[in-house]
């Protein structure tokens, strides 16, 4: 079957297989399922940049509080490893993160080697079909139990949600060189049931500075 | 400073806040010189947008001075005098790019609230619910003006505010739901809806070709201000008139090229189905009054176009839909991609093709906007379009 359509003028060619990839073999491959204490997300954004652009800014980890929320320091403490601090109203959670796989302008994997929270991910960026622009997706595994329970309250974000919402900030710096944000903005009383929403909104959260 | 606040439903307030800051580096400040309350505005006055919360700062019509600018804005300095679009756009987006700038990814920080809802999310609105952005508006003395490298557009002549303040949105507004209408010249087109919108949708209409253009509504002063743009006007409150009919008898039992539903989701209808709505939303079952739309796809005619510059929030019942398959119709609809048409409808206004101050019938100070709202859903003293002067502290 492989053959039956001959002219195919603007067909792309299939991409290799990664774990965050979302077609394997010419099929559809839907992400992981939550089982076993593990629990995935994987989001995919268009971004408007060159794949290795896009790979430089996320590879130079120390410069990730600049679009990840809560993440109040990040230090590069070996060729492949650095120590990161999650911030939240005064609490902080620490781990070790190292990197398993890097290829500069296509891919990166990362796993956390001790500390406060047990993660692993993988971030992949591919040209879009038809030159639309750099499909950037990302694929993090979260241990879950107590610890990442934790960790839910911790942030007031649902961490599945962080994720897209960190990929979200990624694209707009990448693409505007900032980060759209309304707190601190002027306004009216909000009452209980505004202010309580406001958390519910997601408008609790500081919104990364788009810069260091 | 002075800005009037949402506090609930049928509930806004001038209240004094804080300034608004530049937070980012594509900002400005503007002080805001004339702003104007939209029909859009009553949606979120009645209640029908969700995520608007007690505090937001409405206004998305505004005009003003540049204040202060962001570090990255270069094209824009202190003094600048500019109109400011509705939709906020980033310019660099894949749909900037394309110049669907309504659907900018970059501009809304809630974007996961209208994924929730629309599986996508829109450009962040000034002025207009969390879920649209959660942005402060600009019925207020000064705003904060995101990307104002790509929004803002600058008056270098000396036309008068109530000229050009409603390149914000209203002006384009109109004139995309005509282009959207695919018309083409010597067309008959339709219009529902002789509000400011409905106004401009007409006035474009002509523009873009069309030979004759009918126009509903059922408030005098508007159906006389659609014929004065050389529209035939049809006064669906009328005992005798079926709307249908007359769009039948009026285009030899054709239907009309297009249709354009300048109403939106908040529709009267003298007829049952008007009640039929309001039983449904009242009881959560429906959440917007679609008796314009259900009316525009049975008149469009075979093969015709439905442009649809009301705006519609959520679920919508009883929509014919086989009417509209069975007649192979287009549909054309979305916010204005404000930042294609300011700039050349603007030099329409400067080449005198159309003056769109014409509208206006109330000029007002802040303090008298929460009564001015009222009187604006309420459609008393022959209420067209209320702009505010938010320095101006003289009741008119």
């Amino acid at each position: 079957m492989a053959h039956a359509l001959k002219e195919k003028p603007y067909a792309e060619e299939l991409p290799v297989a990664a774990a965050a990839a979302t077609i394997l073999g010419g099929r559809y491959l839907p992400p992981p399922e939550d089982k076993d204490g593990k629990r995935w997300v994987r989001t995919s954004a268009l971004i408007q940049a060159d794949p290795h652009d896009l790979y430089a800014m996320w590879r130079n980890v120390e410069a990730a509080p600049a679009w990840q929320e809560q993440i109040a320091q990040v230090v590069v403490t070996g060729e492949r490893t650095s120590h990161w601090v999650m911030e939240t109203e005064g609490k902080a959670i620490e781990w070790d993160s190292e990197i398993l796989a890097d290829e500069p302008g296509k891919r990166i994997a990362w796993r956390s080697i001790g500390g406060d929270s047990d993660n692993a991910g993988e971030v992949i960026f591919e040209d879009s079909p038809g030159g639309r622009g750099t499909i950037v997706t990302v694929l993090q595994e979260f241990r879950m139990g107590k610890l990442a329970s934790t960790w839910e309250t911790f942030v007031n974000r649902n961490p599945k949600q962080a994720v897209i919402e960190n990929l979200r900030h990624f694209k707009a710096l990448a693409e505007t060189g900032e980060i759209p944000r309304t707190e601190n903005q002027p306004h009216g009383d909000r009452g209980v049931i505004g202010k309580m929403k406001a958390s519910t909104y997601g408008e609790k959260i500081a919104t990364p500075p788009g810069s260091n | 400073m002075k800005a009037v606040c949402w506090m609930g439903k049928s509930n806004v307030e001038t209240l004094t806040v804080a300034d608004p800051q530049l937070l980012n580096p594509h900002d400005a400040i503007i002080k805001i010189t004339r702003t104007a309350i939209c029909g859009s505005d009553l949606h979120l006055y009645d209640g029908f947008i969700p995520t608007m919360e007690s505090g937001d700062i409405l206004g998305h019509e505004f005009m003003g001075i540049i204040e202060e600018v962001g570090k990255e804005v270069t094209n824009l300095r202190r003094g600048d005098r500019v109109v400011i679009p509705f939709t906020i756009a980033c310019g660099n987006c894949l749909f900037c790019k394309k110049k669907i700038w309504a659907a900018c990814d970059n501009s809304n920080p809630n974007a996961h609230l209208m994924e929730a809802a629309y599986g996508y999310s829109g450009s962040g609105l000034f002025g207009y619910s969390h879920m649209m952005g959660g942005y402060a508006g600009g019925q207020a003395q000064y705003a904060r003006v995101p990307f104002a490298n790509v929004g803002p557009l600058k008056i270098e002549s000396d036309l008068h505010d109530e000229k050009v303040l409603f390149l914000s949105d209203i002006f384009p507004t109109g004139y995309m739901a005509a282009e959207n209408a695919q018309i083409q010249p010597g067309d008959t087109v339709a219009v529902w809806g002789c509000g400011p919108v409905g106004q401009f949708a007409i006035a474009s209409a002509f523009m873009l070709g069309a030979a004759r253009v009918i126009a509903i509504d059922r408030l005098p002063e508007r159906l006389e201000m659609a014929r004065s743009l050389g529209a035939i006007t049809v006064d669906y409150s009328e005992e005798d008139v079926s709307v249908l009919s007359a769009l039948k008898d009026l285009t030899a039992g054709t239907g009309p090229d297009a249709c354009m539903d300048a109403v939106g989701l908040e529709a009267h209808s003298a007829q049952l189905q008007g009640t039929y709505d309001k039983i449904k939303v009242a009881l959560l079952m429906e959440t917007d009054r679609p008796s314009v739309l259900r009316q525009a796809i049975q008149a469009v005619r075979k093969g015709g176009t439905l442009s649809i510059p009301g705006v519609y929030g959520g679920l919508l019942d009883k929509v014919p839909f086989g009417a509209a398959f069975g007649k192979g119709i287009t549909m054309k609809m979305g916010q204005t991609n404000m930042h294609t048409y300011m700039k050349p409808l603007l030099e329409r206004i400067e080449k005198g093709q159309i003056d769109p101050s014409y509208i206006i019938s109330h000029r007002i100070m802040l303090e008298q906007a929460p009564e001015m709202y009222k009187v604006w859903r309420d459609k008393k003293e022959n209420v067209t379009k209320i702009v505010i002067d938010p320095w101006s502290d003289v009741a008119a």
